[in-house]
């Protein structure tokens, strides 16, 4: 689908004043240039997206936008006039608001609360909270949000979360908007409503910037797409008179054959049968997967697909069913039964359950190996080095040193690193739980190579993914998921997108 | 316009709500088998006597309150006790008429509130190591001020005022309250109150948000030392000399009120009625256990215990919501 909708002439010299104008803007930071000489105008009521790998510099664009971090160098000019970000309010005062890709919200607050945090509606600093409690879910009710007001924020799924931030944002910006990858976490219908709104920001007048690697849905709401590659914004063009292979080259300066590059390797002995397996979240989940196969999850979120791997990988315990492993009665208790096993978990959320964050790179790749590392009760410490500076050389992290604190690292390499610190573990079944969410298409290529690498050496792997696109192309076999229960499953290209949509959704 | 306040409580204020009630049973328990077991807790003289140790406690305990809602902590309570006593005690001493003479300690309170702020904001110090460094300077600062004698000969008014009531309450115990509401106010139904809470849930958030924090954080910190000025004031009132050494070990009779109260020591989380009915707990406790004559030793065992008991519930309840 590739249909602009707005008007056309948005892009023409001798049209009106953009809303904003940046001038060579750029950013450094000590050791970074992370913006250089950005050149873009954003004119009122148009939906532009930005599109680029992880470390391109969108976040920082965004930053210097919201004022929370200040410009190097150039100008931003707001409606002809320059203007000078200080500090957050600086742009909140204009109407500029972001909803970000990680959730920026405070989870110990109501949800009323955090809509209207440093806006609050308040009578000699006393608030009025019955009225900001019962506007909160006017706000919340007009967008189609099935959420209450008086919530606790931390009460609530990842997903419903991002929409109090989308909430939030709705309405206190009244002239710009940033959305960061706002889709990851969202289920299909919140999607849906994500998009009814930004279209209806878009009718409003109300400037919308988009940020997002799923290519398709720049196609369906966009009106142009600039690109990002290194800090240089390297083009912008109008939604309708590009594609998705020239958005990818321009990205990436290279094209990408097959974006979610599979390879074919021949199936060998069934490694793991779960039969009826059943826990708290999912009942009677029977499947099995074989070496050198890709077993895929798909489902919507809060299906139970993470729930029944956390059972697999023994962080969850079974109350029915059983496992087999190579035909052996497979029983797990812990984490640790697990990993003897040969079965590695890699998890959903990066950077609470798969990072150490304050911790180096090279901490972080040896994490599951130090018991091989150690020798009397002391670390080789030779043989820690030399481990890690493979890994960091076979999986391409970019990263100034094997010390580097693993939370100064761009998304993607951060997944690097949560995935390639299971390579070399040994293990024969892998497991991995949204393994690309927010990690740029060259990284995504990267990682999908290193699944086929592990499936070359004999591995299985089960791919949990709510990106169907990803999970279609990649499994050997798909499952499906609804509500804690197997509702299909499918050979690889046997059955269509629509189809797979209509068995998760349940239409 | 006159609708009802929320259409539904929050789960946080109802947890809360819960929470007071269970603490409030306990203390009303406690008087209960104290009653009971001995003839002297239930006297007018008594029940004095705990109401005005627990105003004390109970102020430093709403002080620190503040702090620790900021995922802060105040470690300088107990010494800035001492400290502020000493200072009023000198200030009355040079002749100084009381009102200014306490006006006067008070900003002392603030300037130490100000300095703990600045240490953690410009200098970047954690706020255990700063108020650990002001807990063990104040205290000698108030050594050699008083060149470790006491200081005694204060005017009738000053040293009456704790002894006296009002409306048979302690005038103590007023004071209490003429700190609670207002702090009940600002916290709970103020715009401070609200960005202080989300400080201490997620100051990136709050940053974003357009909150001034380092106002806020410097407003903390001073709230907390200003309140252990005037809580120094009213000891130094209430046993009629003033010792440098005077709140010795305050500090963590302040944090666990503050913690039994229902207060989280990683921020965000906290109440004024909390802290007030903790600090009465302890105090009761002690009360108590002098009463029966039990070894004052055995209170702090039981005052540890109490700790781990009510914070462990405390945790049970909120991983099941």
């Amino acid at each position: 689908m590739r249909n602009a909708c707005g008007p056309e002439a948005t892009a023409d010299p001798g049209a009106p004043v953009p809303l904003i104008e940046l001038r060579k803007l750029d950013k450094r930071f000590p050791g970074t240039h992370a913006l250089k000489a950005v050149d873009l105008s954003l004119f009122a009521g148009e939906v532009h997206a930005i599109v680029g790998e992880n470390g391109a510099g969108k976040s920082t664009l965004i930053k210097l936008l919201t004022g929370a971090y200040t410009k190097s160098g150039g100008e931003i000019l707001w409606e002809g006039r320059p203007v000078v970000f200080a500090r957050p309010n600086d742009a909140i005062s204009l109407g500029i608001n972001a909803v970000h890709q990680e959730v920026v919200l405070c989870r110990h607050l109501t949800v009323a609360a955090n809509i209207f945090l440093g806006g609050e509606d308040s009578r000699l600093g006393i608030l009025k909270n019955g009225a900001m409690v019962r506007a909160a879910q006017r706000i919340l009710d007009g967008l189609g949000f099935s959420i209450s007001a008086s919530a606790n924020l931390g009460s609530l799924t990842i997903g419903q979360q991002q929409l109090v931030a989308t909430a939030r944002a709705a309405a206190r910006g009244s002239r710009l908007i940033i959305f960061d990858e706002p889709t990851a976490y969202l289920t299909r219908q919140e999607t849906e409503q994500l998009f009814k709104l930004i279209r209806r920001m878009h009718a409003d007048h109300i400037t919308v910037i988009y940020i997002s690697h799923r290519l398709e849905e720049i196609f369906q709401l966009a009106d142009r797409v600039s690109v990002l590659r290194d800090g240089v914004l390297v083009s912008t063009r109008r939604v309708a008179e590009t594609d998705e292979q020239t958005l990818i080259r321009d990205m990436v300066s290279r094209s990408i054959g097959n974006l979610h590059y599979k390879e074919d390797i021949g199936h060998g002995a069934v490694i793991f049968e779960a039969k009826d397996l059943t826990g708290q979240g999912f009942e009677n989940i029977s499947m099995t997967v074989r070496s050198g196969e890709i077993a895929g999850l798909y489902g919507l979120i809060g299906a139970g697909r993470s729930e029944f791997v956390q059972c697999v990988f023994g962080r969850r315990p079974k109350t029915g069913g059983e496992m087999r492993w190579r035909g052996e009665p497979l029983r797990i208790r812990s984490e640790r039964d697990a990993m003897r096993r040969g079965i590695a978990l890699i998890p959903e959320s990066r950077r609470d359950q798969g990072l150490c964050l304050n911790l180096g790179v090279s901490h972080n790749l040896n994490l599951p190996i130090f018991d091989r590392l150690t020798r009397h009760l002391l670390i080789n410490r030779q043989a820690e080095m030399e481990h890690a500076d493979r890994q960091i050389a076979d999986l391409r992290i970019v990263t100034a040193s094997r010390a580097l604190g693993v939370n100064l690292l761009s998304g993607g390499n951060q997944q690097k690193v949560v995935v390639g610190k299971w390579l070399n573990h040994g293990a024969e079944l892998f497991i991995l739980d949204e393994p690309t969410v927010g990690v740029d298409v060259g990284t995504k290529v990267e990682i999908y190579k290193l699944m086929a690498a592990l499936l070359r050496k004999g591995a299985g792997i089960i791919l949990i993914s709510s990106y169907l696109p990803e999970v279609y192309d990649l499994s050997d076999s798909l499952y499906v998921f609804r509500r804690g229960r197997m509702v299909a499953q499918h050979a690889r290209n046997s059955a269509d997108h629509e189809t797979i949509l209509k068995e998760a959704i349940g239409a | 316009m006159a609708e009802a306040e929320l259409p539904q409580r929050s789960l946080a204020s109802r947890f809360a709500f819960l929470r007071s009630l269970t603490l409030l049973g306990l203390l009303l328990a406690m008087w209960v088998a104290l009653s009971f077991s001995t003839h002297t807790f239930f006297t007018v003289t008594n029940v004095e006597n705990l109401m005005r140790q627990a105003s004390l406690w109970s102020i430093i305990a709403v002080g620190q309150t503040f702090v620790i809602i900021t995922a802060g902590i105040d470690l300088s309570v107990g010494a800035v006790i001492g400290f502020s006593g000493v200072v009023v005690a000198m200030l009355m001493q040079a002749n100084v008429p009381i009102a200014p003479a306490i006006l006067i300690t008070l900003l002392v309170g603030v300037a130490i509130g100000l300095f703990h702020g600045f240490g953690v904001l410009r200098l970047g110090l954690p706020p255990f190591i700063m108020t650990l460094a002001t807990l063990t300077a104040l205290r000698g600062i108030g050594y050699i001020m008083t060149d470790g004698a006491p200081i005694s000969g204060f005017p009738d008014a000053f040293t009456n005022f704790s002894e006296d009531s009002f409306l048979g309450i302690p005038l103590l115990f007023w004071m209490v309250i003429l700190v609670s509401v207002p702090s009940y106010v600002l916290l709970h139904h103020s715009r401070f109150g609200r960005h202080l809470f989300a400080i201490g849930s997620n100051p990136e958030a709050a940053r974003l948000s357009g909150v001034n924090i380092p106002r806020m954080i410097y407003s903390a910190y001073v709230l907390s030392a200003t309140f252990a000025a005037f809580a120094g004031i009213l000891t130094t009132s209430r046993i009629g000399v003033a010792i440098a050494g005077t709140g010795e070990g305050w500090e963590l009779q302040s944090i666990a009120s503050s913690v039994i109260g229902g207060t989280s020591l990683f921020g965000a989380v906290g109440s004024v009625p909390g802290p007030l009915l903790g600090a009465m707990l302890i105090s009761t406790i002690n009360n108590g256990a002098n009463l029966l004559n039990v070894n004052s030793f055995w209170q702090r065992v039981i005052t540890g215990a109490l700790i781990i008991v009510i914070v462990y519930l405390d945790q049970l309840r909120r991983r099941r919501r």
